[in-house]
């Protein structure tokens, strides 16, 4: 028996590390587009704090540890309470790695692997068991990265945990029969990223080999992440690169 | 909520006010019922009905699964492997029922 059943828009999104950064333009992207979002990470930033003063009735945000599995929780039946059913999640939180494999500490080595898979497959499974509990479809959304799909130095143990996100997302995509939809966005370095660790000179050249000429700002992603989470476009299980074709 | 609290099977308590270990067959089959009904579709009384049949799969297991967590107040973990051999409506309440005794 087959049946046409399409996954409706998202209403409410629960994005991890929404203080900063990305994840930060994600929530106040969300926002101006009319979704209720609730966002945390483990420091509150004065922005998502000025956010939710220009929208009191649709942010909803919290201090918490990713790798703090209960307190996530808690804040997960708390938006619940607050904003209703969460039927989409962005997995966001993630922490960086600037160091050769040979001189990563195992104890950094686990770290990574922690706070940018294990933890967030902890909490894909428990906002997945509310859905699914509730008779929910629902949306998520994995911001993964290039260093999954390409190698760069410094980046082993974070690129490994990148590259597990998106093969977890293609297997949450069948395991999930199309009641819930799992895709990545891949962004490729960001321009702020890039140039905290490399030279102009280097920069340039760089953006000399991006055919679209520039690198990667947070504004290339948000509609990307915006069209997963709102559009019906049957994409499921997919990765999308968002590199101005600089990895190809 | 009388009607949840009935469903209840009460272990070693002469009072019925002690702990709660499993929810009984019968509620297993009225939730059973209301994840069909949720989709449009209707549970037979026949317990010998093809899941195939009916339109019962694997992800509408999980959503049972967790409805009778959540009245159990308890996980229900279990491997692909005993899912698979679930064929039958009275297979489902039999599984569930394993699993809460286990």
């Amino acid at each position: 028996m087959s049946e046409v059943s399409l996954v409706p828009p998202a209403s409410v999104v629960l994005v991890s590390g929404g203080s900063r950064g990305l994840g930060l333009a994600i929530v106040t992207d969300l926002l101006a587009a009319g979704l209720k979002v609730a966002a945390f990470a483990r420091t509150v930033t004065p922005e998502l704090a000025a956010l939710s003063e220009k929208y009191p009735d649709h942010l909803h945000f919290g201090s918490v540890d990713i790798n703090d599995a209960e307190a996530g929780q808690a804040f997960v039946k708390q938006v619940e309470q607050v904003l209703g059913p969460i039927d989409a999640l962005v997995n966001n939180a993630a922490i960086g790695q600037d160091s050769l494999h040979v001189h990563t500490s195992a104890d950094h080595l686990s770290e990574i692997i922690r706070t940018n898979l294990t933890s967030p497959l902890i909490l894909t499974r428990f906002v997945l068991r509310r859905m699914l509990a509730k008779g929910l479809k629902g949306r998520i959304v994995n911001i993964t990265s290039i260093c999954a799909q390409r190698g760069y130095p410094g980046l082993v143990a974070y690129s490994a945990t990148k590259g597990g996100m998106d093969a977890a997302t293609r297997s949450l995509a069948r395991e999930l029969g199309g009641r819930i939809l799992a895709n990545s966005v891949a962004p490729g370095f960001f321009a702020s990223e890039m140039s905290a660790v490399l030279g102009q000179t280097q920069l340039d050249q760089i953006v000399r080999r991006t055919p679209t000429g520039h690198l990667t700002e947070p504004e290339d992603v948000l509609p990307v992440v915006r069209m997963l989470l709102l559009e019906n476009t049957n994409i499921n299980g997919q990765v999308l690169v968002v590199d101005g074709a600089a990895s190809i | 909520m009388v009607k949840r609290l009935t469903a209840w099977v009460v272990d070693g308590d002469p009072l019925g006010f002690g702990t709660m270990s499993s929810v009984a067959r019968g509620r297993v089959r009225e939730m059973m019922g209301e994840v069909m009904t949720a989709q449009g579709r209707s549970l037979p009384t026949d317990d010998t009905a093809d899941l195939r049949e009916i339109g019962f799969r694997s992800l509408d297991f999980s959503e049972l699964a967790l409805r009778v967590e959540d009245e159990l107040g308890d996980e229900l973990n279990f491997d692909a492997p005993g899912l698979r051999r679930i064929a039958t409506v009275g297979d489902v309440l039999d599984f569930i029922e394993h699993l809460q005794s286990a």
